[in-house]
């Protein structure tokens, strides 16, 4: 049978057309659908069978560490676990050429998903910590995104990797390097080496954390804000911070939304630097981050609108928590079609430079962490 | 071209890649469902049907 090449504006009758016919897309979606179900619990779905329960029980059979499940250090969660089960599927299996329509959903997913993430960032949950709390979590928010922009472009590594690095570093969530993936056109062997990186690096350093804060005498409190902004993910900031002492888990619990709520500046803040650079360089070969972006994409747009609207509580409580079950169901689906997409190579080909930059800009930002914290409490610029 | 096997089809159509006319298309079909589902749970709410 003869194929004719795939020419998209060949068949394009409205925006409608990207969404092709049903027999085309059944496939692929049915694919994500079943990784999805047996990846995570999702709402309307009793699977008992899914990858998040067994990490559970396995987390019941190790114990906890320093409280923590073990696998909420190593970073389990509705994104982490469809894609590892679509890295399997896909390297084991292979990828049908049926499923490759319906597995494409994943680009309406991300604009999707991270339009309904913004009722999730409201800045009046951590207002109870103070201003003066957000505003120094932000400042070093965006020097760790800044330097980490800046190292990248001295070690040689790929914009776009290192900016996925920066993203995840800067906001204390690996999953940011997912949220960047259309903002900087990352490819996928990027985002997940990045992902990678920023969990390796941050589990390291959530042990070996309280061990400096022992050495320099910190208190309780500092602890738990070093934590929380010193490390790469929730779980592993809890490990630390537990590590150090029961006070300084619960500080880091107290303290924990003034990181989660400027979340958004952070990505959005490595999105416009390096989408300004390309703006501003055209002609730089070694530009690669956000460069197919003729403007701002229109979803970041929305995005921000929909965040800045969410400060006036207009999605209120259960919504807000039904809007973010349908944020699990997207970047469910959607996670699965990158894992299927991945060989294992394409995430090794960006090899261990990433993982220096990581370790590099990680270690600065935790010396200068160090000092800001214990001098903002010397001289009682913050206040607990 | 080397045709990948984890994303292109037969055909040559690659659903990783993700440009022109095709990504604005997609980003409008996302965006739609954005606003219509945080729209229906949102009015769902204030309606007490939450």
């Amino acid at each position: 049978m003869s194929q004719t090449p795939y020419i998209y504006e060949d068949r394009r009758r409205s925006f409608l057309s990207c969404c092709y016919s049903f027999q085309e897309v059944l496939p692929g979606l049915l694919a994500m659908f079943f990784i999805a179900i047996f990846s995570n619990n999702l709402a309307g779905v009793p699977n008992p069978f899914t990858l998040e329960n067994l990490f559970h029980y396995l987390d019941a059979v190790v114990g906890p560490i320093n409280g923590q499940p073990l696998f909420q250090i190593l970073n389990s969660n509705f994104v982490w676990n469809p894609f590892l089960l679509g890295l399997i599927i896909g390297n084991v299996f292979g990828v049908h050429d049926s499923w490759k329509r319906g597995l494409s959903y994943i680009h309406k997913l991300m604009p999707l998903g991270i339009i309904m993430l913004a009722p999730h960032f409201v800045f009046s949950h951590a207002t109870k910590a103070g201003w003066a709390m957000i505003l120094f979590a932000l400042v070093i928010m965006v020097l760790t995104a800044q330097f980490t922009i800046l190292l990248g472009r001295r070690m040689g590594v790929d914009d776009r990797h290192a900016g996925d690095i920066a993203g995840a570093l800067a906001t204390g969530d690996p999953h940011v390097t997912a949220i960047l993936m259309p903002m900087l056109k990352a490819k996928g062997g990027q985002v997940i080496n990045a992902l990678a990186c920023v969990l390796l690096f941050g589990l390291i350093a959530s042990f070996l954390l309280p061990l400096i804060g022992r050495l320099v005498g910190m208190q309780d409190e500092a602890f738990g804000l070093l934590s929380i902004l010193g490390i790469g993910n929730t779980g592993q900031m809890y490990n630390a911070a537990f590590g150090y002492s029961a006070a300084a888990g619960r500080w880091a619990h107290y303290l924990e939304p003034v990181r989660h709520v400027i979340m958004p500046a952070g990505f959005l803040y490595v999105f416009f630097v390096l989408f300004l650079r390309s703006r501003f360089n055209p002609d730089d070969q070694e530009i690669h981050a956000t460069r197919p972006h003729k403007a701002v994409p229109l979803f970041v747009l929305i995005f921000i609108l929909c965040w800045i609207i969410a400060q006036f509580h207009v999605f209120k409580e259960p919504a807000h928590l039904a809007i973010f079950e349908m944020v699990k169901w997207d970047f469910s689906l959607a996670a699965a079609a990158l894992g299927l997409s991945l060989p294992l190579r394409e995430i090794a080909q960006w090899g261990l430079r990433g993982f220096a930059l990581t370790c590099v800009a990680g270690a600065v930002r935790i010396v200068v962490l160090v000092a800001a914290i214990m001098a903002a409490v010397h001289f009682n610029w913050l206040t607990f | 071209m080397e045709r990948h096997p984890h994303t292109t089809d037969a055909r040559g159509f690659n659903y990783m890649a993700n440009s022109d006319q095709e990504e604005k298309d997609r980003d409008y079909v996302g965006i739609i469902l954005a606003l219509v589902i945080m729209t229906i749970i949102t009015v769902c709410q204030y309606n007490g049907l939450l």
